[in-house]
């Protein structure tokens, strides 16, 4: 709350050490305009008036109308949930900073709902839209200010992991078939190897994965991911590290017995927020449902480190 | 009007007012096509002066049917729109007038709808071709097969925006389409064709309205003028009751719900695309004979006869005792004003007034019952008097509170049925007859799923007693097939651990719903509504008022468009909902007059203003870059993605698309960088046209036209009334005109061009008025109404002397010959027909053909899944030749047709009828009259006839319709 009060206060301030400005912001207020979305922008405007300095105010200009646009595309994107083109994203969230809204909507893009059957349902369930404050930066769910996977990298991997099937295929003939009875962290490494990659697994214990499906709320035991190549390949849960990274492994080859692999970029969610991440699948045509990941190998800016 | 229910609202209660086209086929000899005489009278005994075609319903069919396969390009496009006129115009056979129109831009109010449209219209289009392209991979992988995929771009809709390209070809392959038409068809000879391109502002059936008015408004007019209108909207309905003109139909395409439509992947029916598995095409019958006969898969027309839905409302409206003086005319413009509560293309409809929940007749009920304390109607002449309206508010808001928790509890009810249904549904078998299930259906050659083995098999026993249970005449062994195969899939996706399956909870393809935050039908409802629909607390009464006083505008507006015209092409509503009814306080000074002097935008900036993005290749690279890059000012308009409110409704384009609302201003200032960067050719496309008058060299005025082209008269010029049936208006030079004996060329390459053209073209103006000039609604002097129709509440059976011979009517004409067959007619029949064949009798369990009576909506239609359930001229004859109706005359073969034929005045059987070949059937009904005995039966018809849902007795009608399949010839032989 106190925050917030500061946000107005300084509108408020600041109007009140330059009055000439009030009747001219004011008239930039839209019809439609509730008072909150219209204080929020109209900070927005003050706050970045400085950086056209073109403009003048009371006076229309090719420059007002810019920054008219800007507070308008980041206006419509906190409360109305557009999204714009990655670069207009980038320099709304940079000049939104600072700005502070309460209870912002929680609202889904037509994509989203249209690719709902892609996502792990369920999973929506997490603090970041709930939190009574929060930045623009990071109130919506969704958004992918955070680096990704390039849109080339799955074509990039695809040809190690066609080799991996094969790997993997045979192995899995000399070994009797896939089953439970096998050491299935043992097969996986050995391919991988045999190729010249390794495996990486990465531990959590499963205490401190935020968002996990709520009947997996046992506080013992450990999360293991694998991944090779940056991609995706699976996650286990167990007692102790060993039997998490089983687990994994054998989740991972199941991916192994379709008629081929395939890299793709899925979207997951990866501490609360949804990211892209490079994914190891087979050809059967389903919901896959990821499991939140744990690590990101794509983060370009390292703001939100998860617990690897 | 964004009401699709409406039309389906209006057809069921009021069944009388849709009545039948009848088609007159091109007829074929020695391979030589000859086309219908169109100068001969029309079939369904009617004359019409002017025809008005709503172009857009036309040209959105023409360019991406959903029924059938794309036309390749935009030649064959324009041909096939040509054809769509040709076949309207041989059903209408107008005499006088043919008024084309094609949406111009549009007042600023429908912006946000067209924007809502295109912007969706342009995510679907990508979303289908990705979809086609993942399944059409995942299918060929799986061993199916595809027919290859023409390589041909995709049709943008969007490009059906005036100032495109697509439309400024439109109109000139119009014009030429016009020209050869009134050189070459007789039908054509003496008629005057106006056509509003894109380029004249106004959507096109308000552009068709204005014209109507205007000629309405000037002494010359025929008040007797018979209109007919080409459209789909139900808000044409509207407007025909608008005019206040008595004779007023409607024609458009009949609705047919759940058609079949082609998946688009395979070409073949009965599944959609994601269902689509890649099979090769079952037959259809035991040599594939019925391969392409899809039941009514051509479109039929129906006419709506405004005459009867006037004779429907009067009773409806008509109060006694009044304080003042009762005038139909005023209440229907009451009953026109209300209808837009529900919802129109410019305003949000009131979230307590849905149309399926009977919102109309609540608001009918309201009207009554408040009118004596409003003490006089809500509209004149198209202005509002907010007073009134205000207590009807108040009486809908005292309401609300109730449809919330009533519309809850029927959600619920429905949720749970339908959920029952789902489950039996899903016991039935899927796909293609010949496929074999469980063990032995197909699997991909080295895929995961292997054939598994029956598991959990007391849950299997199970599903197969229940059912069994709930379908005892399906044929077990099939049934056993369709189980083993059901429990196969579930064992290969989720029961790998070789151990048993658990029984789910929910279906698995039944989507969450979403929850609905509002909670419309629990207390706190309206802080609620307010708080998530518009981000502002319940104390914000100075917002909750301004969203009311736009609302009040939008209705004041919506109302003076429909009866006047546009009040200002620049008001719209500036919000994404509506407020409630009981929000409706003290709106007497909400609203006092529109902004005067507004005009229209250009082509080129309603397509800023409209367009995404993604659609931007229709503007000139300049303008385009507005919308993409990130230094425009005008960049907020464009997001790439945008929210959509499912706002209760289950699929994303019913939701409420949260776009941000178009700044008229920096619009403007941003366009005004680009200007210079038109071309010529855009430029031209950029202003404003004018409509075009053609007529033939037969036509009395040509000669007229021709001697202002020579004398090279420069200003408008009035039209001489009595040349062409008392049509006003002014006339201009056009500068490419089209003139007789001038070649004029084809634009589409397929077409020749018309060496020896006889049609004369020249600008037209409607008759211009006053500014402050008020259209009056009222009926004109002299205008005689339509006989009526309807069943005289008091008349009786018996007792009808001294107030004329009732008769139940189809079509236009009452007093309509009747055909019969002869008594060969019937030995043939009877040789047809195998009167051994003891089917289900009269009350076999063969459905009637769909009608509307049936509550068939919600039901596939027959034959659309892939074949099964047989081809229906034969189930029906089952029915038929099976034990005699029990009021069946036992002299003669013709007598079950009385009944029916004279009785059925709603369209239920009339449908059915159509279908199956309607000359034949015609003749049937007349020979039921020509014989002489209609009295005897006048009981029976009285049963059918009544609109008590008198089921039973549609039913045997209906069975016991369709003697045999009929031939195919056409007769038209009344006189």
């Amino acid at each position: 709350m106190a925050e917030r009060r500061s946000g107005d206060d300084i509108v408020t301030e600041y109007l009140d050490q330059n009055p000439h400005l009030v009747e001219w912001v004011e008239s930039l207020r839209g019809v439609h305009e509730t008072n909150k979305q219209w204080h929020a922008r109209r900070e927005f405007v003050l706050r970045n008036m400085e950086t056209f300095p073109m403009l003048q105010p009371g006076f229309p200009s090719p420059s007002l109308d810019k920054l008219l646009s800007l507070s308008m595309c980041w206006a419509n994107h906190i409360f109305l949930g557009c999204r714009y083109p990655q670069p207009v994203m980038d320099k709304i969230k940079e000049m939104g900073e600072g700005v502070v809204i309460h209870d912002v909507p929680v609202l889904k893009t037509r994509d989203e709902i249209m690719g709902k059957g892609k996502r792990s349902s369920g999973s929506d369930i997490d603090g970041c839209s709930k939190r009574t404050k929060t930045g623009p930066s990071e109130s919506r769910p969704g958004n992918t200010f955070k680096q990704g996977p390039s849109a080339q990298a799955p074509a990039e991997h695809q040809p190690f992991f066609n080799r991996l099937y094969k790997a993997v295929a045979w192995k899995l003939v000399s070994a009797g078939g896939f089953g439970p009875n096998l050491d299935h962290f043992e097969i996986l490494r050995a391919c991988t190897e045999s190729l010249k990659e390794t495996l990486i697994c990465i531990f959590v214990p499963l205490k401190d994965i935020p968002d996990l499906p709520a009947a997996r709320t046992q506080i013992e035991g450990q999360v293991c991911e694998l991944r090779c190549q940056t991609v995706y390949l699976g996650t286990g849960y167990g007692r102790d590290e060993a039997a998490a990274r089983s687990m994994a492994s054998k989740e991972a080859l199941k991916v192994f017995q379709g008629r081929k692999v395939t890299v793709k970029i899925c979207r997951r969610r990866f501490n609360g927020r949804d990211v892209e991440d490079l994914v190891l699948l087979d050809d059967q045509p389903r919901n896959p449902g990821f499991p939140p990941a744990i690590s990101y190998p794509f983060q370009a800016e390292q703001e939100g480190d998860g617990p690897s | 009007m964004g009401v699709p229910a409406f039309f389906r609202w209006l057809s069921r209660k009021y069944s009388s007012i849709v009545v039948h086209c009848l088609e007159e086929n091109a007829k074929e000899c020695n391979g030589v096509r000859i086309p219908v005489d169109t100068s001969k009278p029309n079939p369904n005994e009617v004359e019409f002066d002017n025809l008005y075609l709503d172009m857009n319903g036309i040209i959105h069919p023409c360019t991406h049917p959903e029924d059938k396969a794309a036309p390749k390009n935009e030649d064959e496009m324009m041909v096939a729109i040509f054809e769509y006129i040709d076949r309207l115009f041989n059903i209408v056979r107008p005499r006088r007038v043919l008024y084309m129109a094609i949406d111009g831009v549009a007042p600023r109010a429908k912006m946000n709808q067209q924007r809502s449209r295109r912007f969706r219209a342009s995510k679907e289009g990508v979303e289908l071709v990705d979809e086609k392209n993942r399944i059409r991979e995942e299918i060929l992988q799986k061993g199916g097969y595809l027919p290859p995929d023409e390589i041909k771009e995709r049709f943008d809709s969007n490009c059906i925006t005036p100032g495109t390209e697509f439309m400024d070809n439109l109109a000139k392959c119009l014009r030429y389409y016009v020209a050869d038409r009134l050189t070459n068809d007789p039908g054509w000879k003496n008629i005057t064709v106006i056509l509003s391109d894109a380029s004249v502002p106004g959507e096109g059936e308000h552009k068709i309205m204005d014209y109507i008015r205007r000629q309405r408004a000037q002494p010359h007019h025929d008040p007797n003028t018979h209109h007919c209108l080409c459209g789909a909207d139900a808000d044409l309905i509207m407007l025909g009751l608008a005019t206040h003109e008595p004779n007023f139909t409607i024609i458009r395409e009949e609705f047919k719900p759940n058609q079949p439509r082609p998946c688009a992947l395979c070409g073949q029916k009965g599944h959609e695309l994601k269902d689509c598995q890649g099979v090769a095409r079952e037959k259809k019958g035991e040599h594939d004979e019925f391969a392409d006969s899809m039941p009514a898969s051509e479109q039929e027309f129906i006419f709506i006869r405004l005459c009867v839905l006037r004779e429907y409302l009067e009773r409806e409206l008509t109060m006694a005792s009044l304080p003042f003086p009762f005038d139909f005319e005023r209440s229907v413009d009451d009953w026109v004003f209300m209808c837009f509560f529900v919802g129109n293309d410019f305003l949000p409809h009131l979230p307590s007034l849905e149309i399926r929940e009977g919102a109309i007749d609540r608001l009918v009920g309201i009207y009554k019952d408040v009118v004596h304390k409003t003490g006089g109607y809500i509209t004149e002449n198209g202005f509002v008097n907010l007073e009134r309206v205000e207590l009807i508010m108040e009486a809908v808001g005292v309401a609300e509170d109730n449809i919330f928790k009533k519309r809850k509890e029927d959600d619920e009810g429905f949720k749970r049925r339908n959920k029952e249904k789902k489950k039996r549904m899903k016991a039935q078998q899927r796909g293609p007859a010949y496929l074999t299930g469980g063990q032995f259906a197909p699997q991909a050659l080295g895929g995961r799923g292997r054939p598994e083995v029956v598991q959990n098999a007391r849950h299997q026993a199970f599903d197969m007693r229940m059912q069994g249970r709930d379908q005892m005449n399906r044929d077990a062994a099939q049934s056993l097939k369709a189980m083993m195969k059901n429990g196969g899939q579930a064992g290969t996706s989720d029961g790998q651990d070789g151990r048993g399956v658990k029984r789910k909870v929910e279906d698995s393809d039944s989507e969450p719903e979403p929850e609905d935050v509002v909670r419309l039908w629990e207390d706190g409802w309206k802080q609620r509504y307010y708080k998530t629909k518009f981000d502002v607390d319940a104390t914000d009464d100075e917002f909750r008022k301004k969203v009311v006083k736009s609302y009040v505008e939008g209705l004041c507006w919506v109302l003076r468009y429909y009866y006047q015209g546009c009040a200002s092409w620049k008001w719209f509503f500036p919000f994404h909902y509506a407020p409630f009814a009981s929000d409706f306080k003290d709106i007497k000074g909400m609203f006092t007059d529109f902004e005067l002097g507004t005009k229209p935008f250009k082509p080129l900036e309603q397509l800023m203003g409209v367009f995404p993005a993604a659609s931007g290749n229709f503007l000139p690279e300049t303008w385009r870059s507005l919308m993409t890059n990130p230094e425009s000012s005008i960049i907020d308009f464009y997001p790439d993605d945008f929210a959509i409110d499912l706002n209760g409704k289950k699929y994303a384009w019913q939701g409420v698309a949260l776009l941000p609302f178009v700044d008229e201003r920096r619009l403007r200032a941003a366009l005004a960088e680009v200007y210079p960067n038109l071309s010529i050719e855009e430029i031209k496309r950029n202003s404003l046209g004018s409509d075009v008058l053609f007529v033939g060299k037969a036509h009395p005025i040509c000669d007229f036209i021709q001697e202002l082209y020579r004398e090279e008269v420069k200003e408008g010029t009035e039209m001489p009334a009595e040349l062409c049936h008392g049509v006003q208006g002014t006339l201009n030079l056009d500068e490419d005109p089209i003139i007789p004996d001038k070649l004029v060329r084809s634009p589409v390459p397929m077409l020749r061009d018309i060496a020896h053209n006889s049609a004369i073209g020249v600008k037209y103006r409607d008759p211009q008025f006053d500014d402050n000039y008020v259209f009056k609604a009222v009926i004109l002097p002299g205008a005689k109404l339509a006989a009526k129709v309807l069943k005289p509440g008091d008349w009786e059976r018996g007792n009808n002397r001294g107030r004329g011979n009732w008769r139940p009517q189809l079509g236009f004409n009452a007093n309509r010959q009747q055909a019969h067959l002869d008594q060969s007619a019937f030995r043939t029949l009877g040789h047809s027909i195998n009167r051994q064949q003891q089917g289900g009798g009269q009350y076999s369990s063969t459905p009637p053909p769909g009608n509307y009576h049936q509550g068939n909506y919600g039901r596939p239609a027959h034959g659309s899944g892939g074949g099964h359930s047989p081809a229906f001229p034969y189930s029906r004859q089952q029915g038929l030749m099976g034990a005699p109706p029990p009021y069946k005359p036992p002299q003669q073969y013709p007598s079950p047709q009385r009944g029916g034929g004279g009785g059925g005045g709603g369209h239920g059987w009339n449908r059915s009828m159509q279908t199956q070949g309607t000359a034949y059937q015609q003749n049937l009904q007349r020979g039921g009259q020509g014989q002489g005995g209609y009295t005897q039966h006048r009981g029976q018809d009285d049963r059918s006839r009544g609109h008590t849902d008198n089921r039973g007795a549609h039913q045997s009608y209906n069975s016991g319709r369709g003697y045999a399949l009929p031939p195919p010839s056409r007769r038209y032989n009344w006189s």
